[in-house]
């Protein structure tokens, strides 16, 4: 089906200027629709999953939505910061306490104002944008809420937006946030889900500016239950010097696909994803990343690993443009794959184009098993073969988390992620 | 006295000087069907430390691998009996539990892995092997501390990652202070001098010669005789094409220091046609 009919009882909110953006948004939609085996970018991820588990009206929201218990969430209660919860894709008002000196408003709220033209540019597709699709228009004809914040110049924000969303049931939520010239903020974007066993989607778009100079960590850790359905993008825009860090961590969901689009428009900007997947039993996972070197003297750093068991399957695709004019780019891409099981499947693929002869990129990619040597170093020393594995698979992923500075994010993501993999327990004081 | 605790002390008192620590008998194995020991015979009694010599490619580092249970090693003849015990039956981690230690010639990095918690899993996965309590955090810390001072290892390297960014150095000295760890009872030093300048290898072999005792054995395979300068043998042997052709005392070492090798084979072979 092609023409998303949203539900009579599903109120769109917004004046007539933002429903002529849904309207649009909903026509690409019917001129796309979804995603398929066809687009070279959707090749490895079979999206008639989702629709076989949600029916043809897959973007519909359940009626029968399940109360949730808001005080047994399973949020990092370590992260000191400024806690937002999306129930659903609503905002939870009552939940969250708001920084002042910041302008922060859910998007319904910032909907309710008639005259509030702000949020329109986050409804505005661009169909020529990097891996745009019939997901992202669908997102953009029904968002109901999401998070808007814009720090304003020089802000240092003290402690970290700490956004949680909570997807027992469909939801678009699109969220923005905008950094002024020298703000500095640390975004962590938390998905989890709840032992409901009814299949959902969570679609969620997040576009993120950086003004001159700004800089944000961005952390994006995705633990939705296993019946989840996970869709994703992020999309930055850099300014002059801006430095963006995403801490990308895919663990939950049965199927989850990202797109991180990073334009680095101006001179001077860098960006550095960090990703790390952890799957097991029928999970699939895909990020497709995007980086453009638009200006010069840009640096964009991109280190991905993937630690696969049982009969999982990961994707991962790093496309880095290096314009014609963006001489002294600076590049490095590298991807990691662990496959503990026979079964895991990895599908990865760098993909650089280049167009001026002055610029630095590497990349690296290795799929593989434990290292022999490092398994009988580990042996030679007394470990049980069981012990050395665990160890090295633990050491292995981890790489990508001591990247991470918040250190109860760090051993949140540990825990979850190895409680997942077989006998990976009593991992304290293991680590460097 | 409990039986248990009367088999302790009995096979404690087992392996006290001058009883046999390893029997290798006829060791006969292949790489890749290329065969690189052809028979080798040695027997070292407990408290001994011998060295074995020879050039390139004479299998020193094959019998080392063998011996602490590297994969890849196909032994077609032959025995090896440990603390009289069959060891080739034993997994790698089993013979480390037994107490056998390898000081590897090229030790590998492993970046993530604490060194310390690494020592502190082998350790006690060790103890609880024979039935000793495990080391908490702090004893084993404190273990640990001294044990460092021993081979001059900056104390910011334990809780780095295992070897991770050492110099060549600093990897020879990681492997003694694992060694002064975990207290085997027989310890191969693989080349441990290769690689060393004259003030580390100076430190390395205090280490080794601080951990010689009367029930711990140390086999080194070496390429110099300038190691035996520091720590010095009860017996060398010359290993060339998979044999022991000669053993002696110290004085072989500095006589192969002199003459080189050839005159050992070439008197195998003289050995060889009279016969």
């Amino acid at each position: 089906m092609s023409v998303l009919t949203p539900d009579h009882k599903m109120k769109l909110p917004g004046g007539p200027a933002l429903q002529t953006l849904r309207q649009q948004a909903a026509g690409a939609y019917a001129r796309t629709g979804l995603p398929g085996k066809r687009d070279e970018d959707w090749k490895y991820t079979d999206i008639s999953r989702m629709t076989a588990a949600l029916g043809e009206s897959w973007w519909l929201t359940s009626e029968t939505s399940t109360a949730t218990d808001t005080n047994n969430l399973a949020t990092i209660d370590a992260v000191d910061g400024y806690k937002m919860i999306f129930m659903d894709g609503r905002f939870e008002a009552q939940q969250s306490n708001l920084p002042s000196g910041v302008q922060l408003l859910p998007l319904s709220e910032l909907l309710a104002k008639d005259d509030s033209k702000s949020a329109h540019c986050l409804f505005k597709l661009d169909e020529s944008a990097p891996l745009f699709n019939g997901l992202l228009a669908a997102n953009s004809a029904l968002a109901t809420d999401g998070l808007c914040a814009c720090i304003g110049d020089g802000v240092q924000l003290d402690k970290p937006l700490y956004v949680v969303h909570v997807g027992n049931n469909t939801a678009h939520t699109l969220n923005g946030l905008m950094l002024g010239k020298g703000a500095k903020a640390t975004l962590i974007e938390h998905f989890i889900g709840t032992d409901s066993d009814t299949a959902a989607l969570s679609n969620i778009a997040t576009y993120l500016r950086l003004a001159e100079n700004s800089a944000l960590t961005h952390y994006r850790l995705q633990l939705e239950s296993d019946k989840q359905f996970h869709i994703g993008r992020v999309e930055v825009k850099q300014a002059r010097d801006s430095r963006y860090t995403l801490h990308a961590v895919e663990l939950g969901s049965a199927l989850s696909r990202a797109d991180i689009v990073v334009d680095l428009a101006e001179t001077g900007a860098s960006c550095a994803l960090n990703g790390l997947f952890v799957a097991s039993g029928r999970q699939h996972i895909d990020h497709h990343t995007r980086i453009d070197h638009n200006a010069p003297h840009c640096r964009s750093r991109e280190n991905y690993r993937t630690v696969l068991d049982g009969r999982s399957h990961a994707v991962f695709n790093g496309k880095i443009v290096v314009a014609e004019g963006a001489i002294k780019t600076d590049s490095a891409q590298s991807n990691g794959n662990l496959l503990l099981s026979k079964n895991a499947e990895i599908d990865t693929k760098p993909e650089l184009e280049i167009y001026n002869d002055d610029v630095k990129c590497a990349h690296g990619v290795t799929v593989g098993q434990l290292d022999k040597n490092q398994l009988f170093y580990l042996k030679s020393r007394g470990l049980s073969e069981e012990e050395a594995r665990q160890l090295l698979t633990f050491a292995f992923a981890d790489e990508i988390l001591v990247a991470m500075d918040i250190k109860a994010v760090r051993s949140f993501i540990e825990k979850e992620a190895f409680a997942k993999l077989p006998n990976m327990s009593d991992l304290e004081g293991m680590l460097t | 006295m409990k039986q248990t605790d009367l088999w302790k002390s009995a096979s404690k008192a087992q392996w006290d000087k001058g009883m046999t620590m390893i029997k290798i008998e006829n060791l006969h194995a292949s790489v890749d069907g290329k065969k690189i020991l052809k028979g080798i015979n040695l027997e070292i009694g407990a408290g001994e430390i011998h060295a074995i010599m020879g050039p390139n490619g004479s299998g020193k580092s094959t019998l080392s691998n063998i011996i602490a249970g590297r994969d890849g090693y196909e032994v077609t003849a032959g025995s090896i009996t440990y603390k009289g015990k069959d060891l080739l039956d034993m997994e790698p981690e089993e013979r480390a539990w037994e107490g056998v230690f390898l000081a590897f010639q090229y030790p590998v990095e492993i970046p993530g892995v604490n060194n310390t918690y690494m020592l502190k899993a082998g350790v006690n996965a060790k103890r609880k092997h024979q039935g000793e309590q495990e080391l908490d955090a702090i004893d084993f810390m404190q273990l640990v501390k001294a044990k460092a001072k021993l081979v001059e290892l900056d104390q910011s390297f334990l809780s780095r990652g295992v070897n991770e960014g050492f110099s060549g150095g600093e990897k020879k000295r990681n492997e003694i202070f694992q060694m002064a760890v975990l207290e085997p009872s027989l310890a191969l030093l693989d080349e441990t001098d290769s690689g060393l300048d004259i003030d580390a290898l100076r430190i390395v072999a205090n280490g080794v010669n601080h951990l010689r005792r009367e029930d711990r054995s140390i086999i080194m395979v070496t390429h110099y005789q300038r190691l035996l300068d520091y720590i010095e043998p009860d017996f060398v042997h010359v290993l060339a094409d998979g044999q022991i052709l000669k053993s002696g005392d110290k004085s072989l070492a500095l006589e192969l220091e002199s003459r080189g090798y050839d005159w050992v084979k070439e008197e195998e072979a003289d050995r060889i046609k009279a016969a």
